[in-house]
């Protein structure tokens, strides 16, 4: 009799989960389906959008190559094309390197912004764009500021790492990010002072945050090493779970803890450092979007989480390049402006709001 | 050891110190934990419970001996085995918000999962089992975020159960919770051991609660494990008022609870009591700070216990024999010196018909006499009847020669 009936009790919520996981999965999807069609059609907006603006009918012809040679097939090939790509796909190199330094640190309130990961991309990339002709370097391409944006992400990021395990609070961390950040946009600034008039101004221009004047050499370092990364970080999204926990739970439940240290925060400011690299230092776009994907994907499973993260990026930072290109036309607004509008309230409410989840 | 019926070792410690970088904590710990066993670590805070736990779960290493796990040096096991054997369930607050009760308890199937962690039919049944196990089938679907500590509580070691583990480590599993879900925690741990035969190790603060559940205790102070064994060997009065510095307290062990001795700053009661009719009363009396004298009581009597526990003086006839002369007239120069009498309404029969002249005694000496006798007995009229015991301590401290007496001092000073 009690055998039966304890069976009975393990049997009926175990449909109920079953149900429950099934739900949530069509919800997954549909999400998902959603966000790709959002992505295509601001796409679509940000390719035929602008002071000239392309017919949908002419950019099919564009892209078939019957338009080769004119104005606008330069336009939509060379100038939109990969800016498109490159906001899409910064944004969402952008949002997993959020998501991957909020599980990591177990604090909602962190991103290669607001911790300072960013400015030291910013402080290496001045440091090679800036101060070229002393140094004796040809003019900076892509690769040698990518790989100073790294250098510079990795550095930062285990000034933060010693940090952290000195101190438990969450603001203390990051105002710690913050002051950090401050410390190395003055010797930027510092760096600015000595420089040439024509590179000041190419600097400052990358600096506000842009996806403008992508190059496709550009787009390929970011297509490939980016979606290796990205590729890299699916294979952490099991030991992700176990670090919501915490380092000690998780190395209770079997997960080489050193390594995947070490891979999670290699992920994290190699996304963070490449981004920068090209688009300058965006801000808020880290921070923000892992929240707002897992709010709308109402998880913290990071099997989920991840590709939802990097939608989400890609859509947000797309819409946000279209807004940044669109408002004040001809005028281009810096995109770190528009992402700030929406980002800095988010983490103003979540500082107020005590229990933030991850 | 580990041959017949003798149960299984599955974790020894031979001359373990543990510790942190620059400090050792405790020194030169041997212990044998068997299969199926329910093992408490008491001791005061900061003694070393949480770093032996630690150290166990090879969160920390041992600075000096080993930890073996059945029959294997801990440090020498695969990460991925150990979480198979032994799981942990630490203090300190873990909320991912946005999860499932069922989905928390899942992620103990780490261990057990492929690369991506994706959950295979044993695995969403072994979870479900865990929810089962500790009562909280009906949380597997609401979100971690807005349960109590409690079931909070509860699924945490839903997770840990999950595991599928062979040795479970708690450290101080009860604390933030109510009675109830102390209670109920401790009762799944203890049907984990008897059920599942899974050993679990937890560190506890209420020694009486340890008394009543754990197989083995060990009393953990000053650097080491001062003792260890079985509670009914370890638990006397003594090494538990050692162990944590007692002062004005003390363990009964037969009663499995700590009584507090009162202040004793106001008068004196001589308490003729019995067969169960003291024990509230004495509680009472110790609690307002009335020093306490009483007999002639049972050695076997639970007012003996609770007497001797509360540090009353008392006067005690064997079990099962009458009052003799030799205790009547020890209890009677108690009396002599005490300010009141209290009779407790004790039921009267052939072995302490002679408590009642006790009282008897105590009128004719002219002191003050309460009772709590429902129906009157010849030759103790004089005695003030009181309906209850709320009552009688009114009464009791509108005596003059009841008033505090610390006060007085200070005004002479």
């Amino acid at each position: 009799m009690s055998t039966a009936e304890s069976s009975l009790q393990i049997i009926k919520p175990m449909e109920s989960v079953q149900s429950a996981r099934s739900s949530l999965r069509l919800k997954w999807a549909i999400l998902s389906g959603a966000l790709l069609l959002g992505l295509a059609v601001i796409f679509c907006l940000n390719v035929t959008v602008g002071s000239v603006g392309i017919s949908f009918d002419r950019l099919m012809q564009i892209l078939a190559g019957e338009a080769a040679g004119s104005s606008e097939d330069f336009i939509v090939w060379h100038l939109r094309i990969p800016r498109a790509i490159g906001s899409a796909l910064g944004g969402g190199l952008l949002a997993v390197s959020g998501l991957l330094l909020q599980i990591y640190f177990r604090n909602p309130i962190v991103g290669p912004y607001v911790l300072g990961i960013s400015s030291g991309a910013t402080l290496m990339v001045a440091t090679v764009m800036l101060s070229t002709l002393h140094l004796g370097f040809m003019t900076p391409g892509p690769y040698l500021s990518t790989i100073a944006a790294l250098i510079g992400a990795y550095a930062m990021t285990l000034v933060i790492l010693g940090i952290a395990s000195k101190v438990r609070s969450a603001v203390t961390l990051l105002v710690t990010g913050l002051m950090v950040g401050y410390l190395c946009h003055a010797l930027t600034s510092i760096l600015m002072a000595f420089a040439e008039k024509e590179k000041i101004k190419g600097f400052i221009l990358w600096e506000m945050g842009s996806f403008a004047g992508f190059r496709w050499s550009e787009v390929q370092i970011l297509a490939v090493v980016g979606v290796a990364i990205l590729a890299l970080t699916l294979l952490l999204a099991k030991p992700l779970n176990a670090f919501l926990l915490g380092e000690e739970y998780a190395a209770t439940m079997g997960v080489n803890v050193r390594l995947f240290r070490v891979l999670i925060l290699f992920s994290s400011s190699s996304l963070a450092g490449m981004t920068t690299a090209f688009a300058g230092p965006v801000a808020f776009i880290g921070l923000a979007t892992p929240h707002i994907a897992r709010l709308c994907f109402g998880t913290s499973d990071s099997r989920v989480l991840i590709p939802g993260a990097i939608l989400m990026g890609a859509v947000v930072t797309s819409l946000c390049d279209f807004v940044a290109r669109l408002v004040f036309s001809p005028v281009e607004l810096p995109l770190s402006a528009i992402t700030a509008f929406f980002g800095a309230p988010i983490v103003v409410g979540l500082l107020l709001k005590k229990g933030a989840s991850l | 050891m580990t041959q017949g019926q003798a149960p299984q070792v599955v974790m020894e410690t031979r001359g373990l110190a543990v510790g942190y970088p620059g400090k050792t904590v405790l020194d030169a710990l041997s212990l044998e934990i068997r299969a199926g066993e329910f093992v408490a670590l008491l001791g005061p805070n900061g003694a070393g419970k949480t770093t032996l736990l630690r150290t166990l779960a090879r969160l920390l290493p041992p600075k000096a001996g080993a930890v073996h796990l059945e029959g294997k040096t801990l440090q020498s096991i695969p990460q991925r085995e150990l979480a198979k054997a032994l799981s942990v369930v630490l203090t300190g607050h873990i909320a991912p918000g946005l999860m499932s009760g069922f989905e928390f308890a899942a992620l103990g199937r780490h261990p057990h999962t492929g690369m991506f962690g994706s959950l295979r039919e044993e695995d969403v049944r072994a979870a479900e089992e865990a929810l089962a196990m500790v009562h909280a089938s009906a949380l597997a679907n609401r979100r971690i975020r807005n349960m109590s500590d409690g079931e909070r509580q509860k699924i945490v070691i839903a997770r840990a159960l999950a595991q599928a583990p062979r040795i479970i480590l708690l450290d101080e599993p009860t604390m933030h919770l109510d009675l109830k879900h102390r209670m109920e925690v401790m009762s799944i741990l203890q049907r984990l051991c008897r059920e599942k035969n899974i050993t679990v190790v937890a560190s506890m603060h209420d020694v009486d609660i340890a008394s009543k559940v754990a197989d083995r205790v060990a009393l953990i102070k000053d650097g080491g494990v001062r003792a260890w064994g079985p509670p009914e060997e370890v638990l006397h009065a003594r090494a538990v008022a050692e162990l944590y510095g007692f002062d004005g307290a003390a363990f009964n062990q037969c009663l499995g609870s700590i009584e507090i001795r009162g202040a004793g700053c106001m008068g004196s009661v001589f308490v003729a009591a019995g067969v169960g009719s003291g024990a509230v009363l004495y509680r009472m009396l110790a609690r307002r700070g009335f020093s306490i004298a009483t007999g002639v009581l049972h050695a076997n009597d639970v007012d003996a216990y609770v007497a001797e526990s509360l540090g009353a003086q008392c006067v005690l006839e064997g079990p099962m024999e009458p009052v003799s002369d030799a205790k009547f007239s020890a209890a009677l120069e108690l009396l002599k010196g005490a300010d009141c009498v209290v009779d407790a309404g004790f039921p009267v029969g052939g072995l302490n018909r002679r408590n009642m002249d006790l009282i008897r005694e105590g009128l004719l000496l002219g002191k003050p006499a309460f009772t709590l006798r429902k129906e009157a007995v010849n030759g103790v009229d004089g005695a003030m009847r009181c309906e209850g015991a709320s009552e009688l301590l009114e009464r009791l401290e509108v005596q003059d020669a009841m008033r505090c007496t610390a006060p007085k001092e200070e005004t002479t000073a």
